[in-house]
């Protein structure tokens, strides 16, 4: 990352934490000197506080686009509990002691704490805001929240919980745009898939008060299962998937690095499909696919000999049969691992060219349209190929990567993933490939002395499968 | 054998609830309470038998401990309580058979459910009626009284699952218990709920109902997803290991074979149910090192079983989950106890296991002994090589499957 750019987020990111800082001490400021709210029952709201920090501060993924917290729950579970005269100051004072995670603190972060702190109490304050005047407007003084209502509570805390989201949102997508220039704009059915799962909870949390508010302190060890008890089922669940997820990264890692020329090259090209991804505007699901589809393209790789990839001459009808089974056989295998059937299906198609020739797959007919991930994943591979050194040659700058990118844009490649990954790539400000400027002629002729081998290869095949023109060598298939 | 007498014991169980139901159906006729609500909590708690969800331990739970809670509270005195219970069982047995996939899976569900259940309702029933005269508050009563019949149900339910599965699979009973233990996260759930409705259902009416719910299918959507996720990962570890079969580097089915016998004498030795799961991942993965013999220089310079094992815990340590895992493959070939020493404490059950049905698999399908040979084999290398204690069990389970005679 150059000077320049580290110090525009750096000035980015000061503005940023100003403002937000200001944000919460003004609202903090206004809630103190003014008789507006009573401080709620202090060792009511210090079990709640402690419960919100808790969980605020162990959220979890439960997939890349989904971090699940039950913190809204006890946010609205305890605004209820503290009724329309002390919600939104028990609440923006719970909010406003999560700051700073310990993580936070153990790096001296500063930036972070400070952002947090502007976002959570300027959520929870307008959260519980609507709240309360959903429990008051048109409500007779002195009447008990339950009498007034209990479809004031359902809905009133459904609705905070999606104003607290809304909020949270928007300053997050604020402060990321600000600091690092990318504005994604997400379409309305993603925001929903966030919502959705937040107005349930903000729903059961306000219905949690509400037991409390009926049954009384009897109420606090069951509505403590139930925050406990749904944490520890995602935290349990979200740590098998990053285990699952870690388990295939280390393995390959450790595979690839017996070996010099494909050291890393797994990570880098998952790195670049997910990047790819994002810039296309997938996310969910769909992006975790693609990224264990990169994960897995090599796979069959570590079971072939070293001496057949490191081979620098074309294979020969026999070496090039045990390198296919092989192949072959490692695909078989992880097809029986039920999620990663269709990341197997993009993976062993991403030899496939944009306009149907190359080598497809099993199960897709020469002429098929590669399907847009395995687009993706044969953009990135190639893009690792090209920079990095092989057996046969050494490795590329990144702007003739990209040159051959855009020369076989429409052919091989998918232009519009090019293009996205380029657009990604700049974005990123990382640089990979070698840093020494060769004229094209020079490039050029390097890169020759490769395809030579691999051309030779495809003709006795009669196919290109595993050697794709350009940056695809013998050791890359 | 064994399964005539799980039948025929589920058979009389049945005969106890039915008499039971009998008896405190005409018992509360008499006593003239209303009846109706004592019919529709009999009702719920036989249909929920047919709602079963997944657990972590990887069998099932089904949910009529819900309905049962809420009725303790909601039903006015113990009679009225027992009778919905076993009325409820009753109709259970029906809804047991028809949805359970064997006669064998139901005839143990259902020794398992009656007993918890009845235990259930005494207990809870009972301790409510007992705390009536003191002056706690009415709510922390019924909390008191459920939760102490709930603990109740789940180590009765535990003991008896253990107990019917050691009669059904010869496991160790100790294996069977710590598995029904890890089922507490979903059983407290459903408990919950059932508590929730139970003591809100006078005042919040239909309300209620999204309040015993949600928190148990918030929490469901984690633990079928844990489930699937823990099928999945065992998969992957199994497809993984199989790499150096594949590449013609390791005798083919050696690791899944050895894997499978590792596991069943863990089982039978009694090993806490995580280490069995990881001893199966060690297994699988105790002959992964050989993926390094693609590399022509290390053929040529020679390697040793040690060298390989050592490869293959490096190649496993770099999964951050699996430093455990590593640890057991590293140390697989060392002896027990060195000449003139005792055991070794340094050496893992776990690897031992390993070690033991990784050369009885060697024996059989490389060497091509009969498996008393193989067995004879390994007896003969116990002095340092192979624990006793685990060679015994090996052949306890080679007896268990009929490989060999008792």
């Amino acid at each position: 990352m150059s000077r320049a750019v580290a110090q525009r987020q750096h000035r980015a990111k000061v503005q940023v934490a100003a403002g937000f800082g200001a944000l919460g001490v003004a609202i903090l400021a206004f809630l103190i000197w003014t008789p507006w709210q009573t401080f709620p029952d202090p060792f009511l709201w210090a079990a709640f506080a402690a419960a919100f920090v808790y969980f605020e501060w162990h959220s979890v993924e439960v997939n890349d686009r989904l971090f699940a917290s039950p913190s809204i729950m006890v946010l609205l579970t305890a605004a209820v509990i503290f009724g329309p005269g002390s919600a939104v100051v028990g609440a923006v004072a719970m909010a406003a002691l999560a700051v700073a995670t310990p993580q936070d603190i153990r790096e001296r972060r500063w930036f972070q704490p400070i952002a947090n702190f502007g976002q959570l109490v300027a959520s929870a304050a307008a959260a519980t805001t609507v709240l309360s005047l959903f429990l008051s407007v048109g409500v007779p003084t002195g009447t008990s929240v339950l009498d007034s209502g209990l479809w004031r509570i359902a809905i009133g805390s459904a609705l905070a919980a999606i104003v607290y989201g809304t909020v949270n949102y928007r300053m997050v997508l604020f402060a990321v745009s600000r600091v690092y220039g990318r504005l994604e704009v997400r379409p309305w059915s993603h925001i929903g898939a966030i919502l959705l799962p937040m107005t349930g909870m903000g729903f059961l949390g306000g219905m949690l008060g509400a037991t409390y508010l009926i049954i009384g302190t009897a109420a606090l060890p069951l509505i403590a299962v139930v925050f406990f008890v749904g944490y520890l089922a995602f935290e349990s669940y979200a740590r098998l998937r990053e285990a699952q997820e870690s388990t295939i990264r280390g393995f390959i890692k450790a595979l690839e690095a017996k070996d010099l020329y494909t050291r890393g090259h797994t990570e880098r090209v998952a790195r670049f499909a997910e990047m790819i991804g994002k810039e296309m505007g997938y996310d969910g699901t769909q992006l975790e696919r693609i990224r264990w589809a990169a994960l897995i393209h090599d796979v069959g790789k570590l079971a072939v000999p070293r001496e057949l990839i490191r081979k620098r001459s074309r294979l020969s009808e026999d070496e090039y049969q045990v390198m296919q089974h092989h192949v072959h056989f490692v695909e078989d295998l992880l097809d029986d691992v039920d999620f990663l059937k269709p990341m197997i299906d993009i993976a062993s198609n991403h030899h496939a060219h944009y306009d149907g020739n190359g080598y497809h797959g099993a199960g897709h007919e020469h002429g098929d349209q590669p399907s847009k991930e395995a687009c993706i994943l044969a953009v990135a591979d190639t893009f690792d190929a090209i920079t990095s050194t092989r057996s046969y040659r050494v490795a590329l700058t990144q702007p003739y990567a990209y040159a051959e990118l855009r020369r076989h844009a429409g052919t091989q490649f998918d232009p519009e993933v090019v293009e996205a990954f380029i657009a990604s790539m700049e974005k990123s400000g990382n640089s990979y490939g070698s840093t020494i400027e060769l004229t094209d002629d020079e490039a050029r002729s390097i890169a020759e002395e490769g395809l030579d081998a691999m051309r030779k290869a495809d003709q006795v095949h009669g196919r290109d499968f595993p050697l794709a023109p350009m940056g695809e060598g013998a050791s890359d298939g | 054998m064994a399964e005539n007498r799980l039948h025929r014991l589920s058979v009389v169980l049945f005969f106890l609830v039915t008499a039971l139901a009998t008896a405190s159906t005409i018992l509360l006729f008499q006593e003239g309470d209303p009846w109706l609500n004592v019919a529709l909590w009999a009702v719920t708690i036989a249909a929920s038998h047919a709602l079963s969800v997944p657990t972590p331990s990887g069998k099932r739970i089904n949910l009529a401990i819900g309905p049962a809670v809420a009725a303790v509270i909601l039903l006015p005195n113990v009679l009225a309580v027992m009778t919905a219970i076993s009325v409820g069982l009753f109709g259970g047995w029906i809804v047991l058979r028809r949805r359970s996939k064997t006669d064998r899976d139901a005839d143990s569900d259902y020794i398992a459910e009656s007993v918890s259940m009845v235990a259930f309702g005494l207990v809870a029933s009972g301790i409510l009626a007992a705390l009536a005269d003191t002056a706690l508050p009415l709510a922390w009563e019924q909390l008191i009284s459920i939760t102490s019949g709930a603990v109740v149900w789940f180590v009765v339910r535990a003991l008896i699952s253990a107990w019917v599965g050691t009669e059904r699979e010869d496991l160790a009973s100790r294996y069977l218990w710590l598995l029904a233990l890890e089922d507490w996260t979903v059983a407290l759930s459903i408990f919950t709920g059932g508590a929730l409705f139970g003591m809100t259902w006078t005042e919040m009416g239909l309300w209620a109902f999204p309040v015993a719910i949600l928190p148990y299918a918030f929490s469901h959507l984690a633990f079928v997803r844990y489930h699937s996720t823990r099928i999945t990962y065992g998969q992957m570890i199994r497809a993984l290991a199989q790499i150096p079969e594949v590449a013609d580097l390791a005798p083919r089915g050696h690791s899944s074979r050895t894997a499978d016998l590792a596991v069943s004498m863990a089982r039978e030795i009694g090993l806490h149910p995580n280490q069995v799961t990881e001893l199966e991942y060690s297994a699988l993965m105790h002959d992964v090192g050989r993926i390094t013999l693609t590399e022509p220089a290390i053929l040529k310079a020679g390697y040793t079983d040690e060298d390989i094992a050592r490869w293959g815990a490096q190649i496993i340590a770099e999964a951050p989950y699996l430093q455990e895992v590593s640890q057991y493959v590293r140390v697989q070939h060392n002896p027990y106890r060195r000449p003139g020493e005792a055991k070794d404490p340094d050496v893992p059950m776990i690897s031992k296991i390993i070690k033991v049905a990784s050369a009885y698999d060697q024996s059989v399908h490389e060497m091509h002994l009969s498996p008393l040979e193989a067995l004879e084999r390994i007896h003969r290398g116990s002095a340092y090589d192979f624990d006793p204690e685990v060679s015994g069990s090996l052949r306890r389970v080679l007896v268990q499957r009929g490989v060999i005679a008792a």
